[in-house]
């Protein structure tokens, strides 16, 4: 049987579907690199996102080959071979199987090396989320095989792409938006990423896996039947599958997208100050301990100065944020594309600023009296963009830097004071311009 | 009159002229019911226009390739006739729907993605066989559907299908690759296949 599985793999459309997911997947996932390069989970989300295409792909590949007896003109010569057509299945079912699987893994294999040095936190669930993408493949190229043989046409390879892509993409509408039933039969659904701590609820995948695997038989059967009678037979798994899948679902407001908390939790660097970002940027410490260290050695000269460096791990769908704690200034870690902390030359003078920064208030927030008092305790110049994240100014702030230079006038212990006026003023809301220059006083 | 007819019948072109008709009269027919507004989406049109050049590149080659070749005929204009007249017939099907309730348009859109995509199909059956030339075809058009971004130029000229009709980098590839198609297969024609698919 071994051998005979080798022959097929080396005959059939196997290593052509292999190379052909692996280009695809490779393209997709290396052209937005930023949507994975931050964990392990992201890179196995992002992947199964991307079935939009492989998946449809899979279905195309194993109707080629189902055409291949057809084209071969060899269908009446197997008839007559004394072996059932369920036991002469059996080697393309696996060849095939085996090709959309390693192809899968193949093209998660090829993020690896991207982010094997940045990404440490890697949870159990990053591979079951991987083992449902697999199994999806494996269904879908069955699928095809089953299609391929039942319509030996020269366009159901293509029309099959076709459709399988039409259903991924509009079946969150045909469900009427209800995310727990499109999360059942798309196994690309609920993939796209809020937050670096997103995961995959553990039931939902329960619930993925029993109707794939019930999809993948049934397909499997409808390749082996040789009759109607065992064709309409199908039905059987693909109904109880549908119906312990609905079952097992859970329902719910952000199943879609719940939040791994274990991902959340903070962890911390050794030595003092206090410096702890969440689980998934753990790799990260390195490159964020330096500067948040920096950015407290310059905000000590204030009174009642910040002590520790949190990372701010706030989630909106669910809505989350930590409780806040007295002297604790929270820092925001994103992730560039190369899978490091993007605007590292930004993250000291943003968690000055974010230091100064009220929490909410109506009005009264003065980006340019804070970043002018940040500029001075970092004793560095303003340049365009200073402070921000992503979007950036293309002038450098004119109020900002003449707040500066009238500090810079003042005695330094005046400076200080007043720079602590900001801050009191940032934390009750008040005008913080008026602080900074003194005529509150 | 003989010769053409069994050219078309060796061809599968009466398949294909009814495959794209039903397949085209289903799409206007799923955007009339399901839609409000006359004008399908760029990417409903972009994909009418791939299955369709899907549909008639099955029209690339004959069953026998290496006998074809012994006929003492010049085989290119014929070739390029073929090519054109898939072009003129996916054009015809499509812009027949722009004075109707469901346009597929607008024009530029279709004659574009349509020269592109065939000109891609026939690169294809030029080079890994026409059985076979709908890979890159559907491929890159239905992952340009789905990831549609592209800014700069190397972005217009990766996702040109769903570019808007105006767009230079776009149009330019099309042109690229239609002439390319065109010429490549209209000198070469279709690949032979291998022998356990000669008779497809």
């Amino acid at each position: 049987m071994t051998r005979v599985l080798g022959i097929e793999v080396r005959r059939s459309a196997a290593l052509g579907t292999v190379l052909i997911l692996l280009v695809a997947g490779g393209i997709l996932l290396y052209a937005a690199p930023q949507r994975w390069a931050a964990s392990w989970m992201a890179l196995a989300m992002s992947e199964r996102e991307y079935l939009v295409l492989l998946w449809p792909l899979a279905l195309a590949a194993g109707a080629w080959q189902a055409r291949r007896e057809h084209r071969s003109h060899v269908a009446e010569l197997f008839a007559s071979t004394a072996r059932p057509r369920a036991q002469r299945m059996v080697p393309v079912l696996g060849a095939m199987a085996i090709a959309a699987a390693a192809a899968y893994l193949l093209v998660a294999a090829a993020g690896l090396p991207w982010i094997i040095d940045t990404a440490q936190y890697l949870p159990a669930r990053a591979f079951v989320v991987l083992a449902v993408g697999v199994l999806a493949m494996i269904g879908g190229v069955w699928l095809g095989l089953a299609v391929g043989r039942l319509v030996p046409s020269m366009v159901t390879a293509p029309a099959l792409a076709v459709a399988g892509i039409a259903f991924l993409m509009l079946l969150p509408v045909a469900t009427g938006h209800r995310n727990w039933l499109s999360l059942v039969f798309s196994p690309m659904y609920g993939m796209g990423q809020y937050t670096d701590y997103q995961t995959v609820g553990g039931r939902v995948s329960l619930a993925q896996v029993i109707w794939l695997v019930a999809f993948a038989v049934a397909a499997a059967v409808l390749l082996a039947s040789g009759g109607w009678r065992t064709r309409v037979a199908a039905l059987l798994p693909v109904t109880v599958g549908a119906a312990l899948a609905l079952a097992v679902v859970p329902r719910g407001e952000f199943v879609d997208n719940p939040t791994d908390t274990v991902a959340q939790e903070l962890v911390c660097a050794d030595g003092a100050p206090r410096v702890c970002v969440s689980r998934v940027h753990a790799g990260l410490m390195s490159e964020v301990v330096p500067p948040a260290r920096q950015a407290l050695a310059a905000l000590a000269k204030l009174p009642d100065a910040p002590t520790a460096v949190h990372e701010d791990t706030t989630t909106y769908y669910p809505a989350w944020s930590p409780a806040p704690q007295p002297g604790v200034v929270l820092a925001d870690v994103h992730v560039d594309k190369y899978g490091h902390l993007a605007w590292p030359d930004r993250f000291v003078p943003k968690l000055v600023i974010a230091a100064m920064t009220p929490v909410i208030c109506d009005d009264g927030y003065d980006p340019s009296a804070t970043h002018a008092a940040a500029a001075y305790l970092l004793d560095q110049e303003l340049v365009a963009g200073w402070g921000e994240w992503d979007i950036i100014p293309r002038e450098v702030d004119a109020d900002a830097v003449a707040m500066l230079s009238g500090l810079r006038k003042l005695p330094g212990q005046e400076a200080v004071a007043r720079i602590a006026a900001l801050r009191r003023a940032a934390a009750g809301c008040k005008d913080l311009k008026a602080a900074l220059t003194g005529s509150a006083r | 009159m003989r010769w053409l007819t069994l050219y078309l019948r060796s061809r599968h072109v009466p398949l294909a002229l009814v495959l794209s008709l039903g397949l085209t009269v289903v799409l206007w027919s799923l955007w009339s019911i399901f839609s409000n507004s006359p004008d399908a989406g760029a990417p409903m049109v972009v994909l009418t226009v791939l299955i369709l050049v899907t549909t008639v590149a099955i029209t690339f080659a004959g069953p026998d390739e290496a006998l074809e070749r012994t006929a003492a005929l010049p085989w290119w204009p014929r070739r390029a006739a073929h090519v054109l007249a898939a072009l003129v017939l996916i054009l015809v099907l499509l812009l027949a729907t722009l004075p109707t309730g469901a346009r597929f348009g607008p024009a530029a859109l279709v004659l574009r993605d349509a020269a592109g995509l065939l000109g891609l199909a026939a690169l294809g059956a030029a080079t890994i066989g026409a059985i076979r030339a709908w890979f890159a075809p559907l491929g890159w058009t239905l992952a340009v559907i789905v990831f549609p971004a592209g800014g700069g130029t190397a972005g217009q000229i990766i996702t040109w299908q769903t570019q808007e009709p105006g767009n230079r980098a776009a149009a330019v590839t099309a042109a690229v690759l239609a002439v390319a198609g065109l010429v490549a297969y209209a000198l070469s024609g279709p690949v032979r296949p291998a022998p356990a698919e000669a008779a497809f």
